[in-house]
C-alpha cells in the first residue's frame, strides 16, 4: 500500500488563514447544526475557537440518537427548517435533496479543503440524481469479525460462505460458558435489522422494485428471512430488539465469537478502553454470498436557514472545515476509528501505525463486495422502516408467517406508490 | 351583586381565553389537518372527506394499539390503586411518627423522579446481559428473562415502572387521609371483634371512596399521558405489543412515515374516545355516589 506522510496539513491550514478574511465577511451569524452524536462532531466542539478564526462566527450542534435525528430532520426540514447544517444519511439523502430541503453542497465547498480527497465510494453514497449533497462525516461497509482465540482453539477457519458461516457459528455457540456464536440487529429500523437483512436479501438476487412495481415479494425475500431468523437463535439475549449499540457491545465485551458488522466497529474493539477483545478480532469480508451493506453519513447545508449564496458558502466553509484532512487526522489520534473517510489518511503512515495490516486489507477487500442495498428513492426510509417492524414481529416471534408478511409489506408498497 | 358578577368575569376571562388558544388552536388544527392528505416531505395538499379515518378502521397496527392502549390503561390503574391501597394499610398498620415520615418521604422519590430517567434507569436494570434484576435469575437458571424483548412479558415490564412510579405516591396520600378519619368507626367495628381486613374493607375504605375516585380519575388521566416512559423502554415493541395510540400516532407521523394527516386522525379519535369514555364513567360515578 502507498503509505505518504501527512506534509500538507502546514500548507493547507496557511490557505486557510489566508482566506479568514473572506470568509469572516461571509459568515455574519453563528450556525446551528442538527446531527447525531459521533466522536468527530464532539472533537469539533472542542475546537470552536478554531472555526471562530476562520469565519467569524460560532456554531451550536443539536444532538438526537440516529433514530431521533432521522425523525426530527425531517419533521424540522419540511417545517420551520431553522438549521443551517443537517446530518445526512444514505437513507434520507433522496427524501431531502427531493424535496430542496438541502442544497448542492460542491460549488459551496471550498477548493482548499480538497473535496477530491474523499474516498469515492463516500462521494457516491452522499450524491443524488447527479449532484454531491453531503461531504462525510462517516461510511463504509462491512466485515466479518472473528474472534481468532475461539477459531483457533476450535479448529476453524474464517468462514467464506454462508454455509461455513453457519457451521462455525452452531460449533462455536456455547452460551452455557456465555458465548454466543453470532450476533445480528434484531430492532426496529431501515437502519438497524432491515440494514442487516438486507445484505442477505441482495446476496440472493433480490430486487426491490422493478420501475414502480414492488418486486421484493420474492423467493430471494422469503429465504433471506429464514436465514435471518435461523442464524438469530445464535445471537445473544437482548438482541432480538436491539440494534448497532446491543450486537457491538456484546461482541466488544467477548460474548460473541463471529459478526457481520459496519467497519467502524474496528475502531471500538481495537480500544482496550472500550473492548475486552482488543487484539483477538480478524477482519476479512463478509462470506458469500453476502453483499456488504454500503452506507454514508456526512454533513449538508439546508436550504430555508441559508436563503442566499453567502450564507451557503458561510455553512459550506463549516463542513470543509468540520470534514478537512486536518480534523481527520486528530481523529487518527483520538482513535476515531468510524469517522475517517479521506484517501490520504487511510494511506498515512499514522494511520498504518495505529492499525493492523489486517485492518487496512479488509478495508481494500471489502470495497469489492460493498454495494448500495436499499432502495435509492425519497421512500425509502418509509418503506424500510414499514419492513423494520413486521421483521422485528417476526424475529420475536408475534407472527410467524413470513410470506404473509411479505404480502403485507407489498400492500404497503403500492399504496406508498398511489399516494405519490 | 352586579358588581360581583363583572368580577368573575375578570377573573374567567383571561384563563379562559389562554386556555382557548391554547387547547382549541391545536385542536381545530388537528381536526382540519385529519380530513387533508398532508405529508411531511410530499408537496401538495388536499381534502380528502373521510378517507383517514376509513383506512384506521382496516389497519391491523390501530387496532392493535387500541387493544395495548385499553391494556395499558387496566394495568396501570388498577395495579397503581390496588399498591397505593396495600402500601398505605400496611404502613398506617406498622409504622407509627419518625419512621413513618421517613418512610413516606422515600416512597415520594420514584413519582419525583423525570420519568425518562426512570425509564432510562429501569431499562437497564431489566438488561439481560448486565442488568440487576436479571443477575440472581442468571444465576439459578443460567439463562436471563428478557424482560423487554418477550413479547408476554414486555407491557407488564413497562407497567411496573408506571405501578412503581404512581402506586408508592398514591400510597403517600392514601396514608395521610387514612391519618385524617375519625378513630370512633374503627373503635367501634374493633369492640364488634371485626378482623384487620374487615375494618378496612367496610370502614376504612368505604370512607375514603372520595378520594380514592378521584384519585383513580387522576391515574387515569395520567395514564393516557404514559408516551415517554414507552417510548424511552421499548418503542412500541417486541414488534407492537407495547405500542399504544399515542406511540403509533407519533410514529406514522413523525418517524415512519410523515404522515400527519394520518396521525392527526388517529389523535381525534383518541380525543373523542377519552371524552366519551370519561363522561360515561364521570356520570355513572356520580349516580352510584347518589345513589
Amino acid at each position: 500500500m502507498l503509505k505518504t506522510s501527512i506534509t500538507t496539513v502546514g500548507g493547507l491550514l496557511m490557505a486557510t488563514s489566508l482566506t479568514t478574511a473572506a470568509y469572516a465577511q461571509v459568515c455574519t451569524e453563528d450556525l446551528k447544526i442538527l446531527a447525531q452524536p459521533r466522536g468527530s462532531l464532539t472533537l469539533l466542539e472542542d475546537r470552536v475557537a478554531e472555526f471562530e478564526e476562520i469565519s467569524g462566527v460560532s456554531f451550536k450542534i443539536d444532538f438526537l440518537n440516529e433514530n431521533d435525528r432521522r425523525a426530527k430532520s425531517r419533521a424540522e426540514a419540511s417545517t420551520t427548517g431553522r438549521y443551517n447544517v443537517y446530518y445526512i444519511d444514505e437513507a434520507n439523502i433522496a427524501l431531502f435533496a427531493e424535496n430542496e430541503w438541502i442544497v448542492p453542497l460542491r460549488e459551496h465547498f471550498p477548493d482548499e479543503y480538497n473535496f477530491e480527497d474523499f474516498d469515492p465510494s463516500r462521494i457516491t453514497v452522499g450524491s443524488y440524481d447527479g449532484n454531491v449533497y453531503f461531504a462525510p462525516i462517516q461510511g463504509g461497509g462491512d466485515f466479518l469479525y472473528y474472534r481468532k482465540d475461539l477459531l483457533e482453539a476450535a479448529g476453524i477457519t474464517p468462514p467464506t460462505t454462508l454455509e461455513e458461516l453457519k457451521v462455525a457459528i452452531a460449533a462455536l455457540h456455547d452460551p452455557a460458558n456465555n458465548v454466543y456464536g453470532f450476533a445480528l440487529r434484531g430492532g426496529r429500523g431501515s437502519g438497524a435489522n432491515v440494514w442487516r437483512w438486507m445484505t442477505y436479501f441482495r446476496g440472493f438476487g433480490g430486487e426491490w422494485f422493478d420501475g414502480d412495481t414492488p418486486a421484493f415479494n420474492s423467493e430471494a425475500a422469503i429465504k433471506a428471512t429464514e436465514t435471518y431468523l435461523e442464524l438469530f437463535e445464535y445471537s445473544p439475549p437482548g438482541t432480538s430488539t436491539g440494534s448497532w449499540t446491543e450486537v457491538t457491545e456484546a461482541f466488544n465485551s467477548g460474548q460473541v465469537a463471529l459478526i457481520v458488522e459496519s467497519s467502524p466497529l474496528a475502531g471500538l474493539t481495537e480500544d482496550p478502553t472500550s473492548s475486552a477483545v482488543a487484539g483477538m478480532v480478524g477482519y476479512t469480508v463478509p462470506p458469500s454470498p453476502l453483499t456488504g451493506g454500503g452506507y454514508g453519513h456526512g454533513l449538508a447545508i439546508g436550504a430555508r436557514a441559508n436563503p442566499d449564496e453567502a450564507s451557503r458558502d458561510c455553512a459550506g466553509l463549516f463542513i470543509g472545515w468540520a470534514t478537512s484532512q486536518d480534523q481527520e487526522m486528530q481523529r487518527l489520534e483520538q482513535g476515531i476509528f468510524g469517522d475517517l473517510n479521506r484517501q490520504s489518511v487511510f494511506a498515512s503512515d499514522e494511520f498504518s501505525a495505529k492499525y493492523s495490516d489486517n485492518i487496512a486489507t479488509a478495508l481494500e477487500e471489502t470495497a469489492d463486495v460493498t454495494a448500495v442495498n436499499f432502495w435509492p428513492n425519497a421512500d425509502w426510509p418509509d418503506l424500510g422502516d414499514r419492513w423494520g417492524i413486521i421483521l422485528e414481529e417476526l424475529i420475536v416471534g408475534s407472527r410467524t408467517d413470513i410470506p404473509a408478511a411479505l404480502d403485507e409489506l407489498e400492500e404497503y408498497a403500492n399504496d406508498l406508490i398511489a399516494r405519490r | 351583586m352586579k358588581a360581583k358578577s363583572h368580577i368573575n368575569k375578570v377573573f374567567l376571562g383571561p384563563p379562559l381565553l389562554v386556555l382557548a388558544i391554547l387547547a382549541l388552536v391545536p385542536t381545530i388544527a388537528a381536526i382540519v389537518i385529519s380530513f387533508q392528505n398532508k405529508e411531511l416531505g410530499r408537496r401538495g395538499t388536499s381534502f380528502v372527506g373521510f378517507d383517514n379515518y376509513i383506512s384506521l378502521f382496516s389497519d391491523r397496527r390501530f387496532s392493535n394499539a387500541m387493544k395495548v392502549s385499553l391494556q395499558w390503561e387496566a394495568i396501570t390503574v388498577i395495579g397503581t390503586m390496588v399498591v397505593a391501597v396495600l402500601v398505605a394499610i400496611l404502613l398506617f398498620e406498622t409504622t407509627r411518627g419518625r419512621t413513618r415520615a421517613i418512610l413516606s418521604t422515600l416512597l415520594i422519590i420514584p413519582v419525583l423522579l423525570p420519568r425518562v430517567t426512570a425509564a432510562f434507569v429501569w431499562k437497564f436494570m431489566f438488561n439481560p446481559l448486565l442488568g440487576v434484576i436479571n443477575y440472581p435469575i442468571k444465576e439459578l437458571t443460567g439463562k436471563p428473562i428478557e424482560f423487554l424483548s418477550n413479547i408476554e412479558t414486555a407491557l407488564l415490564s413497562v407497567a411496573v415502572v408506571d405501578i412503581w412510579q404512581w402506586g408508592l405516591f398514591f400510597a403517600v396520600i392514601l396514608l395521610k387521609l387514612l391519618e385524617t378519619l375519625p378513630k370512633e368507626p374503627f373503635e367501634a367495628a374493633r369492640i364488634d371483634k371485626a378482623r384487620t381486613w374487615e375494618i378496612y374493607a367496610y370502614v376504612a375504605i368505604p370512607m375514603l371512596a372520595a378520594p380514592l375516585i378521584s384519585l383513580t380519575f387522576v391515574k387515569m388521566v395520567e395514564s393516557l399521558r404514559s408516551f415517554d416512559l414507552i417510548y424511552v423502554m421499548t418503542r412500541g415493541g417486541p414488534g407492537i405489543v407495547t405500542e399504544t395510540l399515542d406511540m403509533y400516532a407519533f410514529s406514522q407521523g413523525f418517524v415512519e412515515s410523515g404522515r400527519i394527516s394520518y396521525a392527526s386522525a388517529m389523535a381525534v379519535l383518541m380525543l373523542l374516545t377519552t371524552i366519551i369514555t370519561f363522561t360515561v364513567i364521570f356520570k355513572w360515578v356520580r349516580k352510584w355516589q347518589n345513589a
